[in-house]
């Protein structure tokens, strides 16, 4: 009775910062935040909501995430190997994966906000919360397993036999590595922390990934007894294994060290990100400026943080010169396909507002502006006052374009110098083809400047307190990205790109003069 | 010179955190503003700077009994934290601000006295900020904050976190400031209060109010203070 209400009780705390947390997130996203009521921990309807998510989430664990293991590590990777047996390399692979799994996923050893707040905070006994939470995570992995097992080991041409014995093969192992790491605890005093593997931890791993993925490739599997043999063994291996996780008494010990030392990191975390965008700041004592004001804020901003601006594109567009080389290089000597790739480029304009999304500074840029530049000076009211910040955004604007130009220009002239070779097109097509490129990297650069600008996300303490700002991160990546999939003639697309890129400018500016000298502050 | 706020309230969801601030400030006084944690004096203080807008109410300058708004470089405004920016140094930090405010500064010195009136060391003025310690980002803020002669200046909390030396200089410095200026300090420290202020402002229940000294000694002053905060106590429960 005992065993089931530390359960119960683990379970419920649990589902409780869960359930906040689910709260907390919908809080963040705008509209729906205006919807939500002020005492919105204390809705009961909302909390059932919550509830539904959480549960959900409990049985995705269980489940949809076993179904995507099985899938994409193992049973998708097994199929890929045609000259060897699917079985024999579906049960290979899943056994070096087993391995890792047995020391790297523990759950014991892995110290959790959960366990922190049971243990420590709230003085459960560490004993039997550990061992009933043990036991319910070995019992979810069990299920996945044989669930899974069974699905993907018959549709594979596997025996029953043998599907029944995966389940018990990584249960048992994950026993018997839990229950000697115990062992080392007690005879030397160190506690396994499976998130801090080391450089063993991690030798191994890469070494039975190899084993894993690259035996197969080399014609090799492990011999079926064998597999037999180990499975057989880690059961056997197992019993005596929960006896010994029975026996131990030194679980509030052991984990007094480790969950104090997760927690203090959580903390940590905040500082490393200052620290970063710190070490972003060049420490040569030769960077000076002559100019005067506002420009001299930015040329000393700008050239102290060559590292990710300046330094990074060129660094960029020398790479995508070299590409761009090579390729009119090969397009010349072997001419066979240019045809072919000449119609394709007519085509794939759309393709490369993903890849001007992906060369574009301008998170960079407005992340180490905020992080070593505007989170100070803003909280000063001489920064804020209205003429200020529109010159500021001006100048900023003005450079990060500059600085985006660059491999803007390279990979446009690279395109049309690949066009021409490869059997040329018509002469405003090359025209269009510069001119859209360098309109996307313009828009890039005005779209991060600008919604930096008009929604200013962080608040002194470097959080990001705006949903909206994460929700139009997210749409322009997820507009980028579907362009991947869109085929359009240059010319068509070329002058849909300029003309939207012109006036996206156009209201980005409008909007900015309107509402930046209230917007760009520090949140609350 | 008066500082008048009339009227002053800010309200976050339903929590009403500044009710009814009603209160005049006089030029050349440090004012202590006392109140328990939570009773609104950074949310007052994020106001007046308008860092966040107030849902209704005003405050002005009153000279020589004209009354006049307030522009937002009137206002300096020093947090517990200093903030300064890190990528540049101390004497890149001041040239751009001097840079920036030439024309409402009434007549600028060179950079190094600044420096010198600060203390802080020849060898410290040519670091990057972000090497800084926590004192000096603390007289950098300071001296940004004071170079401009704002008229009123605020202080979240300024010297808790200094050392003794560096807050001894800084009580110093704000005593040798206070002729023209109005200076409110907020602080959880009763006796850096009476040490240092010339009135004591309570805030609580989301109002202002004077607390008199009138015929006390400085401990019934302080029982009064501390009676007056626990009486906040007992309404609320």
């Amino acid at each position: 009775m005992n065993r089931l209400n530390t359960l119960k009780i683990s379970f419920l705390l649990k589902n409780t910062y869960r359930v906040n947390s689910i709260l907390f997130s919908l809080k963040q996203i705008p509209l729906v935040r205006k919807a939500l009521p002020d005492r919105l921990y204390q809705s009961a309807g909302l909390k059932i909501l919550a509830n539904v998510l959480s549960g959900l989430w409990e049985a995705a664990t269980v489940f949809l995430g076993k179904f995507l293991y099985f899938l994409l590590m193992i049973a998708i990777p097994g199929s890929l190997y045609e000259t060897l047996p699917y079985e024999g390399a579906f049960l290979h692979i899943l056994f070096f994966l087993t391995v890792i799994g047995s020391y790297a996923n523990t759950y014991m050893f892995n110290p959790t906000k959960d366990k922190y707040y049971a243990m420590i905070l709230m003085r459960m006994d560490a004993k039997r919360y550990t061992l009933v939470n043990y036991a319910y995570a070995i019992v979810k992995t069990a299920v996945g397993f044989l669930v899974f097992g069974l699905y993907f080991g018959l549709r594979g041409g596997l025996s029953v036999r043998t599907c029944l014995l995966i389940p018990c093969m990584v249960i048992g192992m994950k026993l018997t590595v839990s229950a000697v790491s115990l062992l080392i605890y007690e005879k030397t005093g160190i506690a396994v922390n499976e998130n801090k593997l080391g450089k063993l931890g991690f030798s191994l791993m890469f070494v039975f990934l190899a084993a894993a993925y690259g035996l197969p490739a080399l014609g090799w599997l492990l011999p079926d007894p064998v597999f037999t043999a180990v499975g057989i063994f880690s059961v056997l291996g197992g019993i005596p294994a929960v006896i010994r996780l029975c026996r131990f008494d030194r679980y509030r010990e052991m984990y007094q060290p480790m969950l104090a030392k997760t927690m203090s990191q959580m903390d940590e975390i905040k500082h490393i990100s200052a620290d970063m965008s710190a070490r972003m700041i060049s420490e040569d004592r030769e960077i000076f400026s002559r100019k005067k004001g506002f420009e001299y804020l930015n040329e000393l901003f700008v050239r102290r943080h060559q590292k990710i601006l300046w330094r990074s594109v060129r660094r960029l567009s020398v790479v995508c010169l070299v590409l761009f080389a090579v390729l009119t290089g090969i397009f010349l000597l072997y001419p066979e396909d240019n045809a072919q790739m000449n119609q394709m480029l007519l085509e794939f304009l759309p393709y490369f507002v993903f890849i001007m999304y992906s060369v574009n500074r301008g998170t960079g840029f407005t992340k180490a502006l905020f992080m070593n530049c505007d989170r100070s000076l803003l909280t000063y009211s001489f920064y804020k006052q209205p003429r200020f910040v529109l010159k500021l955004f001006q100048i900023r604007l003005r450079e990060i374009v500059k600085i985006n130009l660059l491999p803007a220009a390279v990979i446009g002239t690279g395109l049309n110098v690949i066009l021409y070779v490869t059997g040329g097109t018509d002469p405003l097509n090359y025209g269009i083809l510069f001119v859209s490129i360098v309109s996307m990297s313009i828009f890039f650069s005005v779209h991060y400047l600008t919604i930096y600008y008009l929604l200013q996300p962080y608040n002194a303490g470097t959080e990001m307190k705006s949903g909206t700002y994460g929700i139009i991160l997210g749409l322009t990546y997820l507009v980028c990205f579907a362009m991947l999939y869109l085929r359009m003639p240059i010319m068509m697309f070329g002058l849909m790109c300029i003309a939207f890129c012109l006036l996206y400018s156009a209201a980005a500016c409008i909007l900015i003069y309107r509402f930046a000298p209230k917007t760009f502050r520090l949140r609350m | 010179m008066e500082f008048i706020i009339s009227h002053l309230a800010k309200s976050f969801g339903s929590k009403e955190v500044l009710r009814d601030i009603d209160f005049s400030f006089e030029g050349g006084k440090i004012y202590g503003l006392l109140g328990r944690n939570g009773a609104g004096k950074t949310t007052l203080f994020n106001c007046l700077n308008r860092d966040l807008n107030a849902d209704s109410g005003s405050f002005w300058l009153a000279e020589s009994g004209q009354k006049r708004e307030i522009r937002a470089e009137e206002i300096g405004y020093v947090l517990s934290t200093p903030a300064v920016p890190e990528f540049l140094t101390g004497r890149e930090f001041l040239k751009f601000f001097l840079d920036i405010n030439e024309a409402s500064i009434s007549e600028i010195r060179p950079i190094d006295e600044y420096f010198d009136y600060m203390g802080i060391e020849p060898e410290d003025r040519d670091k990057l900020l972000k090497d800084y310690s926590h004192g000096m980002k603390n007289k950098m803020q300071m001296l940004v904050n004071i170079i401009a002669e704002p008229e009123i200046l605020l202080l979240d909390e300024p010297l808790t976190s200094l050392d003794v030396v560096v807050a001894e200089e800084m009580k110093q410095l704000l005593r040798s400031l206070k002729k023209e200026h109005v200076i409110i300090f907020s602080t959880h420290i009763m006796d850096l209060a009476l040490d240092l202020c010339d009135e004591i402002v309570l805030l609580s229940h989301g109002v202002l109010e004077r607390v008199d000294k009138t015929d006390l000694d400085q401990q019934s002053f302080k029982d009064k203070i501390i009676a007056a905060l626990r009486e906040e106590n007992r309404e609320q429960a």
